[in-house]
């Protein structure tokens, strides 16, 4: 029993230094938040007793609450939980398929959870497809993911026999869980290859294209890609004060992939526009509405390129697509260090002056043409369709 | 200087190909009558002779340095047809005058490095190998130092420029002595063309100071054959101050009482860069109205121009937010107006200002933000011109390399290239000093020593990253000056002869060319 004390207090100090560390921006970039809040997660998943895949559910919506509270513009780590969280549910679903097949048992409880069923597949014939609308109830009565359906069994399923038998099947579960989510680590990672293949899709000889998100992994992996096969000019905005360095460097990375670069400053876009082929926007992340937060400076690119109608296509891996709708503009945009925009000796300026430096920008769907993502190409409006596909609709909120 | 042309081998045929191609520009550029179509004319022939011979004596010297890398380089076929080519034209010109230009020009030659599409704009390198080096000897030294300040960016925008040379022409002329066997209104003209075109070394002339020469050639023209030279000459000052007056300040007075209605209390503004019109709006609806209101002011890189702004305003208490150009979208959610601020505005009723603008006006318009554009009646001008690529002014691309939150600071041309080849000679002594010490040691040390070395470079370039870039063959930097807004975007001018819409232009300038 001790052991397991202290197995709780081991994940917990593992939790808080995780904390720390996205409240003290030393995880930051959607990336790098991912790919630890999967680790995380497995730890917790290892770590943690449950009898039961309902606590399971909950204790990893309570470690998903605090990673949102330390980072909360920060999308990535709510989706990683909430990715975890329809696999938790969609393997107690296949469990009860199985349970439900093989225990005739159940039959009596099909009465009582008639309502609860009924619910339930109005509620899956809003998610799932319209191929579904003419299959039997036969089916559905038996695919029952509720709760209380579950604690009822629970309560049925009362001898030690049975006890010991979950045991072995919380044991498998576990490890079907990790497992699922080492497969999510490896999706993660090989993200880049997957959007990389679209390249020669979309780009053709000679084309001039535009990236204003030179920091971002996933737009450089795509343009060196895309140089194999095709010769291109690419013009790369500073984005002044941020990530300007990165920009830099980055294009000395293009360049050195023989990709003809070009360094813009940021007021020049509307200047270039008109020469543009495409615009190439690296997202942090996506939501439902097919609208994107992306490094500040974006959005009046994008307006800029609907206006010399234009393309731009976002690239962005699927584990930035967040079931999250942007109602506030506001709530989404960080705002960081002002020291970046005025240095502090300009003392005239200092206490007179507000200065603002936001750190990302949102865009709206409408300037958005096509989302390229590891699963493929979709335009802005079908986004809450994958959305739909990857997250359970109960755990779009976590409290 | 032979190793930097070794390194460049491949791209030297083209290099010397861009420099026929930018010579022949060079002289259609100066003949084509956009902003200055009379010193052309009015140069006496002994100085294009002079040109012409000058350009043969380039063309020679670009052949020159192509052959000269064909050699080194063991390149191609067309380097040794050069060679043959060189050798006749080197026996005609081997005088010590034309000898002395190669040499300076080589020492100034630096490869073009410009992003394909805008080629055809000339380079900061371009325009001074444009101009004669004797014209060094007839320009007045006020001249001299108002180049080196607009090459240096301490005079910037379109009316502060003007007024500089203004005033500098004013000095010109009261030290202006007629040569004999010529008149005032003859010669006049034609030295002040020399002024001119040393003047355009340093940029550009933008369309104010185009319109204020045309008016002062004009004005030179008229003066009778019969009035005093002392006369003619204090005529002409009074004329260049009654001109600033007229243009510029009672214009700027005219300006601010027509735009002040815009601003009311509680509103907030949003302007981009340093205007001077817009500054003296400000205080004034702030000191004279009482007024109480915002200006937001974005500004970008590399001039932050708005920095100069800011401070004036904050330092007469008028309430500022100061902000980049990335950050534009989050601040324009509760600004009632956009003020711009203009360098011309052209016939076609486009408004060539400040590269950003146009992004400004676009987001502005697009959120059903009026935008208004206060210029003086003195930035219309009767070009046309459809996109920012055709024409515009190329900054120098390494103004980009230092990521500073400071506005540049700029070194005059020769000071530059001074500096440069100081460093490259000094690196070099280093190197020999390195290499003879080495050469004291055994191998192993002096391996070591130069592994060090790199490693010092790459630590000195690693606070900017883009320090070598123009080795960097497949990179270029991109720093144009100024960008064109549609006229849809525009609600208003407002001008001296009251405000209108972007179509009106072309009536007004109509109007002047009556009168």
């Amino acid at each position: 029993m001790s052991s397991q004390h202290k197995d709780k207090a081991d994940i917990n100090v593992h939790i808080d230094s995780v904390v720390n560390k996205l409240k003290r921006r030393q995880i930051s970039g959607s990336y790098t938040v991912a790919i630890e809040t999967c680790q995380l997660l497995m730890r917790v998943i290892s770590a943690s007793r449950w009898n039961h895949p309902d606590q399971l559910i909950d204790i990893i919506a309570q470690v998903g609450k605090k990673l949102v509270q330390a980072q909360p513009r920060e999308f990535s780590s709510g989706n990683i939980v909430r990715r975890v969280l329809s696999l938790i549910r969609d393997e107690m679903n296949d469990d009860n398929d199985v349970n439900n097949g093989n225990g005739g048992n159940n039959n009596n409880n099909n009465n009582s959870n008639y309502i609860n069923n009924s619910v339930n597949n109005e509620n899956q014939a809003m998610i799932s497809s319209m191929f579904a609308l003419l299959t039997t109830n036969e089916n559905k009565k038996n695919t029952v993911s509720n709760q209380q359906n579950l604690q009822q069994q629970k309560s049925q399923v009362s001898s030690a026999s049975a006890q010991l038998k979950k045991n072995t099947h919380t044991q498998d579960f576990r490890s079907i869980i990790i497992q699922g989510i080492k497969e999510l680590i490896d999706e993660i990672s090989s993200i880049s290859e997957n959007i990389e293949t679209m390249s020669v899709d979309l780009i053709h000889d000679n084309e001039v294209l535009l990236t204003p998100t030179p920091g971002s992994k996933t737009v450089f992996n795509f343009l060196a890609k895309a140089r194999l096969k095709r010769k291109f000019t690419v013009l790369v905005t500073e984005c002044f004060p941020n990530e300007t360095e990165e920009a830099h460097k980055f294009a000395k990375k293009l360049a050195a992939h023989k990709i003809d670069t070009v360094v813009i400053p940021d007021s020049t876009v509307f200047a270039v526009m008109s020469r543009v082929g495409k615009v190439i926007v690296g997202a942090r992340s996506v939501f439902a509405n097919g609208g994107c937060v992306t490094s500040s400076g974006v959005a009046a690119v994008c307006e800029c390129a609907k206006e010399y109608k234009t393309p731009v296509f976002v690239v962005a891996g699927l584990y930035k697509l967040s079931p999250l709708y942007p109602f506030d503009r506001d709530s989404l945009v960080e705002v960081g260090n002002s020291g970046k925009v005025m240095e502090w000796e300009d003392s005239q300026l200092v206490g007179n002056c507000e200065v603002t430096n936001p750190l990302f920008d949102y865009v709206v769907p409408e300037n958005i043409d096509i989302y390229i993502t590891n699963v493929g190409g979709f335009s802005p409006s079908f986004i809450y369709r994958i959305v739909l596909d990857n997250y359970k609709a109960e755990d779009v909120n976590l409290e | 200087m032979s190793e930097n042309a070794g390194e460049k081998v491949p791209v030297s045929p083209k290099a010397s190909g861009s420099e026929h191609s930018t010579d022949v520009k060079v002289s259609t550029h100066s003949s084509g009558t956009e902003v200055l179509p009379e010193p052309k004319k009015l140069s006496n022939k002994e100085l294009k002779e002079l040109k012409k011979k000058e350009k043969s004596a380039k063309r020679a010297a670009a052949k020159a340095a192509a052959g000269d890398n064909g050699i080194t380089g063991g390149n191609t076929s067309a380097g040794s047809q050069n060679i043959k080519h060189d050798d006749h034209q080197k026996n005609k010109l081997q005088t010590s005058s034309n000898i002395k230009k190669q040499l300076n020009q080589t020492k100034i030659k630096e490869f073009k490095k410009v992003p394909p599409l805008f080629s055809h704009l000339e380079t900061r390198e371009q325009r001074i190998l444009a101009t004669t080096p004797q014209l060094a000897n007839i320009v007045h030294p006020s001249i001299l130092s108002l180049t080196l300040k607009y090459s240096t960016y301490n005079i910037v925008g379109s009316t502060p420029r003007c007024r500089a040379m203004l005033l500098a022409f004013k000095q010109v002329i009261s030290s202006y002595d007629t040569p004999e066997g010529t008149t005032l209104s003859r010669n006049l003209t034609s030295h002040l063309s020399h002024q001119i075109e040393y003047l355009k070394t340093s940029r550009p002339l933008s369309a104010t100071m185009g319109n204020a020469i045309r008016w002062l050639k004009q004005e030179i023209s008229l003066i009778s054959i019969d009035v005093s030279d002392k006369d003619a000459k204090k005529e002409l000052c009074d004329k260049i101050d009654q001109f600033i007056r007229e243009k510029l300040e009672l214009a700027h007075d005219l300006i601010i009482s027509n735009c002040s209605v815009h601003i009311q209390n509680n509103s907030t503004i949003l302007t981009y860069g340093n205007s001077e019109v817009l500054s003296k709006i400000f205080e004034y609806c702030h000191s004279k109205e009482n007024k109480k209101f915002r200006v937001i002011i974005v500004d970008s890189r590399p001039l932050f121009e708005g920095k100069k702004l800011a401070k004036k305003l904050c330092s007469s208490g008028i309430k500022c937010q100061y902000v980049l150009i990335n950050a534009l979208s989050s601040i324009l959610n509760d600004v009632d107006y956009i003020m711009l601020g203009a360098h011309a505005v052209l016939s076609n009723g486009r408004l060539y200002s400040r590269v950003g603008t146009a992004l400004i006006a676009m987001s502005a318009t697009s959120r059903n933000i009026p935008v208004l554009v206060c210029c003086e009646s003195i930035k219309f001008t009767d070009k046309v011109q459809l996109d920012s690529v055709t024409l515009n002014e190329l900054a120098d691309g390494d103004d980009l390399v230092k990521i500073d939150k400071k506005p540049i600071k700029k070194l005059g041309f020769a000071l530059d290239q001074f500096l440069k080849e100081k460093s490259l000679e000094e690196e070099k002594e280093k190197l020999k000093i390195q290499k003879n010490s080495n050469n004291n040691n055994n191998n192993n040390g002096s391996k070591k020593i130069t592994k060090e070395q790199e490693g010092e470079m790459n630590f000195l370039t690693k606070t900017e990253p883009l320090a070598n870039w123009k080795e960097i063959s497949n990179l270029n930097i991109l720093n144009i000056m100024y960008d064109l807004t549609p006229p849809e975007y525009i609600k208003k001018i407002i001008t001296e002869v009251g405000s209108l819409p972007p179509s009106s232009v072309p009536v007004i300038l109509r109007e002047y060319k009556s009168t």
